[in-house]
């Protein structure tokens, strides 16, 4: 007799603790923005491939994105070592580079989108160097595209549109380098539109 | 006696205030040289230099202690010059310094180089960092209070019903004894468990318990599998407490500058450190963390490897920043972000009423700019695209090549003329080897 009613005792407490449990863990799931809620076949979802932000056993370092072997490299790439990263190299890509476009009306207007996207936070959207993040005061000292000095010599007006396809590649001082982010046609199209800007059109 | 103290009393007191009003004037004036310097510093200097830390110059507190002012008065204006003169102090300082030229300043004369040296002597102004910290702390009481009033809340409601049941139970017991003095029997309490089993065999109550409990779980399952595997409103804990309120919202910095992936491919790519460098090299907020750089802003230093300190990169320290995906399609889905923010913009802003200073990704992202933790804004689901797809208006599209080729296959459908898959894109690798 004393042992069945602590058998139905423990059954009793068991079912409690069951619908506790499953109280606790289907609305913990609804509301838990942490979570991704209440989930059937994941496996569907999960990719079968690598994404290229994945971890990944197969390679040393753990990582997916592994960057290309070395002494090759991918079709259509254009090299730039060319003009190394110092005043020298500045000077000669200032002196020898072209701008490979033509200067139409398609080309300007792409060149101000990237423009206005990568460089203008800083520079201002006319080049004055009174972009939003300056008036805001998060950055200081962004010279003028019309009236400022280069600090590597000479006016801001004067710079060839070699010396700001370097600048644009490699960044200066504060500025860094924004090659990962404008490929080298957009770059050329962006100095198309800065050499307006330094006219003051 | 005591008019020689009177004197001697008034006397001393118009030398203090002669000494104060002196004071005073002296104060201000430095003051104003500094503040005019503080600014002149802020537009000039400090695209390369900080006053207490290195950043592409060297750190200007102490200036004066280390190069005469003379110097300084010919290296400010001129610095290129200077070394160029073979200036021996000039050649040592450029070396020191990595052989990185200063801009030269002509326009600033002898005394505005003055006022930035005294402003760099005085150091800034104190008072500006206690109020943006009394902000910071504000900030944070206000967000605590929000949880503590809702918990406030609660406990006050639960405190009311216990004390209504003590009442109630109370007064009963008051009432019954009265009864009993005066002489009346009661019943007792029916004991709850007794009344429930009463209840339990009363069997249109067992139907109406039954079916109001079928009711009940038949909404809740029919809701649960509804929202089974709809991520709307995950908002997973990132390794950094990037802000895209702050970066988006108060400092305008269009999507495309870190995701500039979304108008060139398929993917809306999360960018890599070396972008978010671009600014933070310089930006550390220090103002908000006592002089510190701030411990979000130093993940990143710590994940590449770099020396705030020296400004070197160590490639051997770096390792890879692991942000928790929010947004996730199935491999099955295809979805293509530049169609919709370069080919479909306009049709899309047109559909979902955007105003013309808000990018065209808030159409499924929603307010980015008021996020101060990235979540998912939109459903994801099939129901949610086809729904997009049969409610938007794509008509009246110029200068869309996507739409110009449709146009000219049909064309040349209605002229009877040949058309090949090809013509309609047949050729594209990925119509067979996605």
């Amino acid at each position: 007799m004393k042992g069945s009613t602590l058998a139905m005792n423990k059954n009793k407490f068991v079912y409690a603790a069951f619908l506790a449990i499953a109280f606790a863990a289907t609305f913990s799931a609804c509301s838990d923005k942490r979570s991704t809620g209440l989930e059937y076949a994941r496996n569907m979802y999960d990719p079968i491939a690598y994404n290229p932000d994945q971890p990944n056993k197969n390679f040393k370092d753990g990582k997916t994105a592994q960057l290309p072997p070395a002494n090759t490299k991918p079709v259509g790439f254009e090299e730039y070592d060319v003009y190394p990263n110092t005043l020298e190299g500045y000077n000669e890509a200032g002196a020898k580079m072209v701008n490979p476009l033509t200067a139409d009306s398609v080309n300007l207007a792409e060149g101000k989108h990237s423009f206005v996207v990568f460089c203008a936070p800083c520079h201002g959207e006319k080049g004055d160097g009174q972009g939003h993040l300056v008036k805001i005061e998060k950055f200081a000292g962004v010279p003028s595209y019309q009236t400022g000095a280069s600090s590597r010599g000479g006016n801001m007006v004067d710079l060839t549109a070699g010396k700001i396809y370097h600048t644009i590649t490699y960044g200066v001082n504060n500025m860094g380098s924004h090659a990962s982010q404008i490929t080298p046609t957009d770059r050329w199209k962006v100095v198309m539109y800065v050499q307006q800007l330094q006219k003051g059109q | 006696m005591r008019d020689i103290s009177m004197i001697l009393k008034n006397v001393w007191k118009s030398l203090l205030l002669f000494t104060a009003i002196s004071a005073i004037a002296v104060s201000t004036v430095s003051a104003q040289d500094a503040a005019a310097g503080r600014t002149l510093f802020k537009a000039k200097c400090t695209s390369c230099h900080a006053l207490d830390q290195k950043m592409v110059g060297p750190a200007l507190t102490g200036v004066s202690d280390r190069h005469s002012e003379a110097f300084l008065l010919k290296w400010i204006p001129n610095s290129q010059g200077l070394i160029a003169s073979g200036d021996p102090e000039a050649v040592k300082l450029y070396n020191e310094n990595g052989k990185v030229a200063m801009t030269s300043f002509p326009e600033l004369d002898e005394t505005k180089v003055k006022d930035i040296l005294a402003y760099i002597k005085e150091g800034e102004p104190k008072p500006k960092a206690g109020v943006a910290g009394a902000g910071g702390t504000q900030a944070v009481d206000n967000g605590d209070v929000s949880g503590l009033s809702i918990a406030g809340i609660v406990a006050i409601v639960v405190v009311a019903v216990v004390i209504l049941v003590i009442l109630g139970r109370a007064s009963k017991l008051l009432e019954r004894l009265i009864l009993q003095k005066q002489g009346i029997e009661t019943e007792e309490d029916v004991p709850l468990k007794v009344g429930v089993r009463k209840m339990f065999k009363n069997k249109k109550f067992v139907m109406f318990f039954i079916l109001c409990l079928i009711i009940a779980l038949g909404s809740w399952g029919w809701m649960g599998m509804w929202n089974t595997g709809v991520h709307t409103g995950y908002q997973p804990v990132q390794p950094i407490k990037f802000s895209h309120e702050l970066h988006a919202g108060i400092n305008q910095i269009d999507c495309q500058y870190c995701h500039n992936g979304a108008f060139k491919s398929k993917n809306s790519t999360i960018p890599s450190l070396n972008v978010c460098m671009n600014c933070h090299k310089a930006v550390q907020a220090r103002d908000n963390y006592e002089g510190e750089i701030s411990p979000e802003i130093k993940k990143i230093y710590n994940a590449l490897g770099y020396d705030p300190e020296t400004q070197k990169y160590d490639k051997s320290k770096e390792k890879p920043m692991e942000w928790v995906r929010v947004h996730n399609l199935p491999d099955f889905a295809y979805f293509n972000h530049s169609q919709h923010v370069v080919v479909g913009a306009d049709a899309i802003r047109k559909a979902k009423g955007l105003q013309p200073n808000e990018p065209v990704c808030f159409a499924c992202h929603g307010p980015v700019n008021t996020m101060e933790e990235i979540y998912q804004y939109s459903p994801l689901t099939m129901k949610w695209c086809i729904n997009c797809h049969k409610e938007t208006d794509i008509s009246g599209q110029k200068n869309n090549a996507f739409y110009a080729k449709v146009i000219e296959a049909h064309e040349k459908i209605k002229k009877g003329e040949k058309i090949t898959p090809a013509l309609l894109g047949g050729l594209e690798c990925g119509k067979c080897h996605y």
